[in-house]
């Protein structure tokens, strides 16, 4: 138990001392929630709703990349390193070190949502319920581990160069294609059918609903759930078969 | 029971690669024990199965009578293996401090210092950002972070300069004297003999010979005796002869290693052999480790 506390103390320091984490899942998705709602004229109807919204799909955006692209491509690093190897020789098992790691990605989205929404209310004087923003924030906490199981994927790759390609290549057009960056009432029909079938779209839409006063629709949780089984039984399945 | 590693009947194969060939040893509480060979020879393979690392195609593997994959097991061992880069964004201090944490009984960090030589400034630097020479250092440390009884050294010393070699084997000399079973891999024959009470000599996937230090040197440096013939007949025929270990061509002469000077000459002699020009060499050990692991036109 201590060891596992030990562990988590020390994924929480890595993944905070990493300067890409803060760039890429704070200090741009702030810059952008910036932009689109105060220098770009937007001509929406209703600005407060649209700050609301926006900063929802920021916060999702933030989330996101940290969960695809810190979380796989360090796997990769330290499968690749030889650390992984070294550590199987320890008396640490396996699961605890992953638990640990999940546990210190977790804590980074909270601080993450915190920090975004914080910067929503500073910036534009956001203000929901106490209750929008305590379920708009658990379901993006909750809903993040899908993309964990994705960046877990990408875990199993072989080359950092690959790893972290993919997931720049992933995590941007899911961000855009699930309707982070623009609603996806903008796109054309065929692009809203491709958005409704992807995990982004619907890790945002939950959110969404959530500030405007509904439930997150009950096909989010279904292809939320089924993306993250999908990408655990293949991420095993892959590892399964690379240690044999 | 005394043996803190056995291997029975032990086989891997890396596809149709065969890399260790029915390989079957014991190794006892509080030796030190040197693992001999080339590249390629089986060493690092056999080292990992030791280590659970890898599973054997063949065979049975136990360290202190137990799978080297169980947690009780791997408390009790420490390695430092070849090419490890440690984790980023952490300080060294930090990845012994999370090393701790993983074992029932570690050792202090300033024991760890005091064994290992590590520097205290070499404590606050990042971990992944260390010469050569330092992680190597950090290395030893953190394979000793557990106060293992059995410690695996794979290669501990290549790349490292003459006065850093001297001083690793030094801080072994140490963790010997406190009654630990060591086992190394290594390149250098000298650090075998001068480190070692036993050598296992590895190659092609398979141990060619094994035994005290003391004795493989009798044993394989044995004399030889060395001669010019113009009977091409002559090498199958020698290889019948007793007391010879094996024979060898080299630069037109013809050597024949064996145990019994004597008798072999007495047995060309007898068999009326063209020898010319006949020679008794002491072999030295580094040449004939040089003959038994390369794959020259020797024939065996």
């Amino acid at each position: 138990m201590n060891a596992i506390m030990t562990q988590c103390k020390f994924e929480l320091l890595r993944i905070f001392r990493n300067p890409y984490f803060v760039f890429w899942t704070l200090f741009m998705p702030i810059v952008f929630y910036f932009i689109f709602t105060n220098i770009v004229n937007t001509g929406v109807p209703d600005q407060n709703e649209w700050e609301a919204y926006y900063l929802m799909s920021m916060t999702t955006f933030s989330v996101m990349g940290s969960a695809i692209m810190n979380f796989g491509i360090r796997m990769v690093q330290e499968q690749t390193g030889g650390w992984s190897t070294f550590l199987k020789l320890t008396p640490f098992p396996a699961w605890a070190y992953f638990t640990s790691k999940m546990f210190g990605q977790l804590t980074m989205h909270l601080l993450s949502i915190i920090i975004v929404f914080l910067a929503g209310f500073l910036i534009n004087g956001v203000s929901l319920s106490f209750s929008e923003w305590l379920f708009s924030g658990l379901w993006i906490l909750m809903a993040s581990i899908p993309f964990l199981a994705l960046g877990s994927l990408i875990g199993t790759m072989k080359k950092v160069e690959t790893a972290s390609g993919v997931s720049n290549i992933i995590y941007l057009a899911l961000a855009v294609l699930g309707g982070m960056w623009m609603p996806i009432h903008t796109f054309p029909a065929f692009l809203q059918h491709v958005a409704e079938w992807l995990p982004s779209y619907h890790f945002a839409s939950g959110a969404w609903e959530i500030i405007s006063g509904n439930s997150p629709d009950w096909k989010s949780y279904l292809v939320l759930v089924g993306y993250m089984f999908v990408f655990m039984v293949i991420a095993t399945y892959v590892r399964g078969k690379q240690e044999s | 029971m005394g043996n803190v590693v056995q291997l029975e009947h032990v086989t891997k194969k890396f596809g149709k690669q065969l890399a260790v060939k029915d390989v079957s040893l014991t190794i006892e509480k509080g030796s030190t024990v040197a693992i001999l060979g080339p590249n390629g020879a089986g060493k690092t393979t056999t080292i990992s199965m030791m280590l659970g690392l890898l599973e054997p195609t063949e065979g049975v593997v136990k360290v202190f009578d137990k799978s080297p994959k169980e947690t009780i097991v791997r408390d009790r061992i420490g390695a430092m293996l070849q090419e490890v880069s440690i984790i980023d964004m952490l300080k060294v201090r930090e990845v012994i401090e999370m090393f701790r944490s993983y074992y029932t009984s570690p050792l202090q960090v300033e024991e760890l210092i005091s064994i290992t030589g590590l520097k205290e400034d070499v404590l606050g630097k990042w971990a992944n950002k260390l010469s050569g020479g330092q992680k190597r250092r950090v290395g030893f440390a953190l394979a000793l972070t557990g106060n293992p009884d059995l410690v695996f050294f794979d290669e501990p010393t290549a790349g490292l300069d003459i006065t850093a070699r001297r001083n690793f084997w030094e801080k072994v000399e140490t963790l010997k004297s406190q009654g630990k079973t060591i086992i190394f891999t290594t390149h250098y024959l000298q650090e075998a003999d001068d480190f070692s009470e036993r050598i296992i000599l590895f190659n092609n996937g398979e141990v060619i010979a094994d035994g005290k230090t003391e004795e493989i040197k009798r044993n394989l440096a044995t004399r030889s005796v060395s001669f010019l013939t113009d009977d091409k007949e002559v090498m199958a025929l020698v290889q019948t002869f007793h007391t010879v270990i094996r024979c060898f061509e080299k630069d037109g002469r013809f050597y024949i290693v064996t145990s019994d000077t004597d008798a072999v000459l007495a047995q060309i002699f007898q068999q009326g052999i063209h020898a010319k020009d006949v020679a008794i060499e002491q072999g030295r050990l580094e040449e004939v480790f040089e003959h038994l692991t390369s794959n020259d036109q020797e024939v065996m």
